[in-house]
Order: structure tokens, then sequence, then C-alpha cells
């Protein structure tokens, strides 16, 4: 599934990995996480599939992207991780999402490094063999053994606040932090 | 076949168990009488070696552990509520004929399909801890007999060929008339019915003619109909009291299973679920489950309560349980060719209540902005069927990084220098400005008392990072960041 953002969609081989978790790791303030979610929105929404945004932190604004872009999505708003893994680990053994986004930017990080490894793993295995595409979105580095991880190290400037948003994703660099695919590798040099 | 009698044999004993989980797999025997006098009347499979006439007392000697219990009308009265379902399901015209064994009516029925139905409702009901016999035949009385053979259905399409293996028994036959035909030699009905009718008459004389009609099968009557039901609703009180989720859910699972064929026997889904728990100390916990996929699946009702009860806690023990539907016509819709629907709707749906179990019915859905400039306004509104095409791109596309909010946001102080801010200080994020964007100035509603007024800058954070600020009547917070 394409996130139609040319850095991640090269990084990761033409877009995320349809039964696999892909970790994307907003390491600078305004690294641009949002605004992959906001293009991935876009891009689902063109090819009419369904998305599941569980939202760790309740974050995510509506108003941020056109109305008609979010006909497609079912946004879990939950008050912590805790809700957001337990949301997750039903949604994502659902058969009718075609991606699922799991974002716990905002969430304490001490309750995320609290979270036992053994929820990862059955997050993982949840999606293993599923076509649902698993996005996680997280401040630091924290899905233990996951296939993808991507990091957007480098802030958006407040010049780009006029430009169009396709230009801002197409500006933002994706870092491989972590890859099982050769042609990664490579990338990640 | 125009008629099918549904039999659920040793029906007080199956109602009484299917009504108290504690039975389940226990040998039981219902007992009449008291004291002394109390005999065994219906036994369950599990107490070898008691049968119906025997003592209480010697039926506790000789099977150790068995269970004596008097019959227990409120769980014959659901037990037969959920036959008769059984029976609507399979022609409008139903007579409640007696204690666990009702009639109807298949005239112009689709023979196949409707012996199909029978097979799969008596495979239902047995797993609803009801199990039933099923007869059909052309009259009443040769569906009733051929329900006291069935296993679990029996359609009779050669009644001569049915009638000459059963004994004369079936026909009733008082002892004088039965010493007399065995004297003739006769043992079975298809004998008594080869004989000439008016020749049995002119022997036997009416009551002979009588028995001849029912040995016959031909003997036929005009049922008595009774109303489906009209509501959809169970009550069941605990005596004693219950503590814990499982006997709650054990009664749950017993009332969907009746209301959901109820429903199904009337062409009628369950739109909303309504459960009521009746507490001990006089007071009660309700709630309303509005499904989310309207329909008659008892595992999908089920998987709704159960995500709810899982998390209740009452201050008090629950002495009574209450659950009604509230029916709906099945949903009818035609998507379009070309429409996006759903894999698995069932899956779907049932998993957004589970969802909506763990984080709020208000918080899961498909946001929608409102028809207002008032920042962050949306509603959630139930995900569509299907997934439309998109509309016309929008005149002013979205421009910048997209907004994280900050909820609730977050206050600070922000020092300012000809108007712009300059410097954010005493919150959780606090740096020198680099860049300011802004004023945008919103407001609205004042004709009302929550009216709103905004002032709205987007900085850029000398040591990194875009954050959306927000200036109102209750002073700076930072609403966001540009992400």
């Amino acid at each position: 599934m394409s996130a139609a953002v040319r850095s991640i969609d090269d990084a990761l081989g033409g877009g995320l990995p349809a039964g696999r978790l892909t970790e994307l790791v907003s390491a600078a303030p305004s690294g641009g996480g949002q605004t992959v979610l906001a293009r991935l929105l876009a891009a689902t929404r063109a090819a009419r599939q369904r998305v599941a945004l569980i939202d760790g932190a309740d974050g995510f604004a509506p108003e941020t992207v056109p109305g008609d872009m979010l006909r497609h999505i079912v946004w879990v708003r939950c008050s912590g991780p805790g809700q957001a893994f337990a949301a997750a680990d039903i949604l994502v053994r659902d058969g009718n999402y075609a991606v699922a986004v799991l974002d716990l930017r905002g969430c304490a990080e001490r309750l995320l490094r609290r979270t036992p490894a053994s929820v990862w793993y059955r997050l993982q295995r949840a999606a293993e063999g599923g076509s649902v595409a698993v996005l996680v979105q997280t401040q630091a580095p924290l899905v233990p053994a996951v296939p993808w991880r991507l990091s957007l190290a480098v802030p958006l400037p407040l010049s780009d606040a006029e430009a169009p948003r396709e230009a801002v994703a197409d500006r933002l660099v994706a870092r491989v932090e972590r890859s099982h695919s050769p042609a990664a590798d490579l990338l990640a040099g | 076949m125009n008629y099918a009698v549904l039999s659920a044999p040793d029906f007080a004993l199956h109602a009484l168990r299917r009504s108290d989980p504690g039975l389940c797999g226990r040998p039981v025997a219902l007992v009449a009488g008291e004291g002394r006098k109390a005999r065994v009347t219906e036994v369950s499979p599990e107490a070898r070696g008691i049968a119906p006439g025997l003592a209480a007392a010697l039926a506790m000697s000789r099977c150790p552990g068995i269970v004596l219990r008097p019959r227990e009308p409120a769980a014959e009265v659901e037990a037969h509520r959920l036959l008769l379902a059984a029976a609507f399901t399979l022609s409008p015209r139903v007579e409640s004929t007696g204690a666990g064994r009702c009639t109807a009516d298949l005239r112009g029925a689709d023979p196949v399909r409707t012996e199909a139905a029978m097979r799969l409702r008596a495979a239902e009901l047995a797993v609803a801890g009801l199990p039933v016999r099923i007869g059909a035949g052309a009259t009443p009385l040769l569906a009733s007999y051929a329900a006291r053979c069935a296993d679990p259905v029996l359609v009779v399409r050669d009644p001569a060929g049915f009638l000459s293996l059963l004994p004369l028994e079936f026909a009733d036959p008082t002892p004088e008339q039965d010493g007399i035909l065995r004297s003739w030699g006769i043992g079975t009905l298809g004998g008594l019915s080869a004989l000439p009718k008016a020749e049995v008459g002119r022997r036997l004389g009416a009551e002979g003619v009588l028995l001849w009609e029912r040995a016959s099968g031909e003997a036929t009557r005009v049922l008595r109909h009774v109303e489906p039901a009209r509501s959809f609703a169970a009550e069941w009180d605990y005596e004693p009291p219950v503590e814990s989720i499982e006997p709650l859910f054990f009664k749950l699972r017993r009332f969907a299973e009746r209301i959901a064929l109820e429903l199904r026997g009337a062409g009628l889904v369950a739109e909303r679920l309504s459960l009521t728990l009746l507490l001990e100390d006089g007071t009660d916990h309700r709630r309303e489950f509005r499904l989310p996929e309207p329909g008659a699946d008892v595992e999908g009702w089920l998987r709704v309560m159960g995500s709810h009860l899982g998390d209740v806690r009452t201050g008090a023990r629950v002495a009574g349980v209450r659950l009604v539907a509230a029916p709906a016509r099945p949903p009818q819709k035609q998507e379009s060719l070309f429409d996006t629907g759903l894999r698995d709707p069932a899956s779907f749906w049932e998993n957004i209540a589970r969802v909506a179990a763990i984080v709020g019915d208000e918080r899961v859905g498909t946001p929608v902005p409102a028809d207002t400039h008032r920042p962050d306004a949306f509603v959630m509104e139930r995900p569509a069927e299907a997934v439309a095409p998109c509309a016309e791109a929008p005149v002013h596309p979205p421009c910048g990084p997209a907004l994280r909010r900050f909820r609730p946001p977050w206050p600070v102080r922000v020092v300012c220098d000809a108007g712009a801010p300059t410097l954010l200080e005493g919150g959780r994020l606090e740096g020198r400005v680099s860049a300011a964007r802004g004023p945008w100035r919103s407001a609205g509603d004042w004709w009302r008392p929550e009216a709103w007024a905004v002032e709205v800058w987007q900085v850029e954070l000398a040591a990194g990072g875009v954050y959306q600020l927000a200036c109102t009547a209750a002073g700076w917070s930072i609403e966001g960041m540009l992400d």
C-alpha cells in the first residue's frame, strides 16, 4: 500500500507491506509524521480502502484534511497506550481494513516503555498472514523485532506552511533504521 | 406434509436443565410429591438405574450424587416459548398443543425447504438445550405419531407403511378395546386400519369408529392458532442472587437464542438490545446496546453484551436480569456496481462494538467536520457501509504540514513583541520563537452562551519544531504541533 510519500515508498520498496508492522519514528519535532498520515489517508481514500486510525493520544485533527478524505476512516480516540493496544489487537485482525495506523506519539514514554514485548509480538502475529498493513508511529524506537523501522529526523520549517502538502511530503527524509530487505539495506547504506 | 408436530420429550426436565448451568452433565431427576410420597417423574440419561415412578429416597440410594428437583414453571414457560418460536419459523399458523408440544400448519409451504428448515431447527434447539422430535404428516395426528418416532425429524410420505409398524397403543384404545382387538390378532395400527371401517363400527360401536380413525391417522381437527410474539423480551429472577458473570451469561445466551428465533419467525431483526440487571438492593443497572449491524445473530449479541459485562461492577448481587430486543425490518440495500463494501460486515460491526466497549461509544467512528469555523469542531458518525468514490478535488487543497493536536491544549505564557509571539515560557514547552505566522482571528456563536473567539499563530521555535498557538479569553495555549 503506497504511503504517497516518496521517501517512504522508496525505502519500503513500493509502500507499506501488508501483513507486517512498519515503525515510523518521528525523532524530531515537526518531523512530518502527521503529514505522512495525511498523505496515507489521501492515498487510501483514492483507492477506496478502509483505514483504522488507532490514536493513542487522541491527536488527530480532522480539520487538517479535506472532509472527503475522512470518509474511509475508523478513528479510535484512545486515552493511553493500554486502550490503543487493546483496540489495535482487535482491528488488526479485522479483514476489512487495508491499513491500520497505531499512533503512539504523544503517549507517555514511561508507559510505552513498560509495555511488555509480548504485546508487540502478539500484534505482529495478528498482522501476519493478513492483508492489513500496520503502521506504528512512535517518537522513539519502540517495537522489538519490527521488520521495518523508518525515522523522520529532519524537522520541517515554518516556511513549509504555505507549500502544497504534496510538496511538503516529497521533501520528507525517511531514513531506514532497520530492515530485513536487501534493497532497504542498500538504501540504508 | 400438511402438518408438523414439534415435541420435546422429557420437557420439564430439559426446561429445568437449560435454565441452570449447574445441572449440565449431572444425573438429574424431577420429583413430584413430598416426603415419602415423592416420586421420580422424569430422569436424565446420566441417572442410571433410575426410572420414572421410583420413590425419591430409592433414587438417591441407587444413584449417589443424583440431583432431585421439583419442576420449575418459569423455566418451562421459557422453554415452551422457545419451542413456539421455532415453530413460527416453519409456519405462521401454530398451535400450542401442550407443554413442550406444538403443531404447525404447513399447508402451502415448500416441502423440500420446510424439511430442511425442520432439520435445522431441531439442531438449533438441541444446541439450545431443548432436544425435540419433529414429525410431519398429512394430518395433525399422523404428524404426532411421526414426532413420537422421529430422530429428530421424520416426514411421513407413505402413511400405510408407516402405520403398519406402529403398535396399537399409539391410538389410545381403552383396555376393553385393546383386549378385543388383540383377541382378533390385531396389534398394530396398520392391522386395525386394514379392517373395513363400517365393520369395525358395527362390532365396536361409535367408539370403535373413532379408534379406527385414529389408527388410520385420518382423524383431523382444527388447530387453535396462537399469536406470534409481539414483544421480544425475556426476564429471569435468580434465587439466590448471583455474584459472577457466568450464570448471568448462561441465562443471556438462553434469552438470546429464544428472542433471535422469535425475531426470525417474524421476519425481523434487532436493532437495539436493552439489558437490565436487577440488583438485590432494589436498584438496577441498565445498558442499551445499539447494534452496529441490525440482525438476529446470537453470538454477535453475546459478544456485544459480553464486552460490556466484563467491565461491570455492581454494588449488590444480581437478583434478576431482563433482556429486551427492539425489532426492526432487516436492512435492505443495493450497492452500486463499483462500491467497495465490507468484506465481512458482521466482523466489522462486531469489532467496532468491541472497540467501543474499550474506549467508549462516542470515541469510535468516522469524523465529520462540523458546520462551523470553530477550531477542532467535528462529530463522530457511524462508519459507512461502502467507501464511496472520491468527490471532486477541493478548491483549496491542503497546504503545509498537518496539525497534530494536543488534547487538551497545553497552557503556556507567551511573550509578544509588536503583537507577535517571541518567547514561550511557563508551560510544558518553552523556548525562543524564531519565526511566526499569524494572526488568524475567528469568532462565532456570539448569540449563544458558548460564544467563542480565538486568535491563532503558528510559530517555529529556535530549538526546532513548529507549533500552533491559540489565544482565547482564557489565555494562551499550544493547540498542537505542525508535523
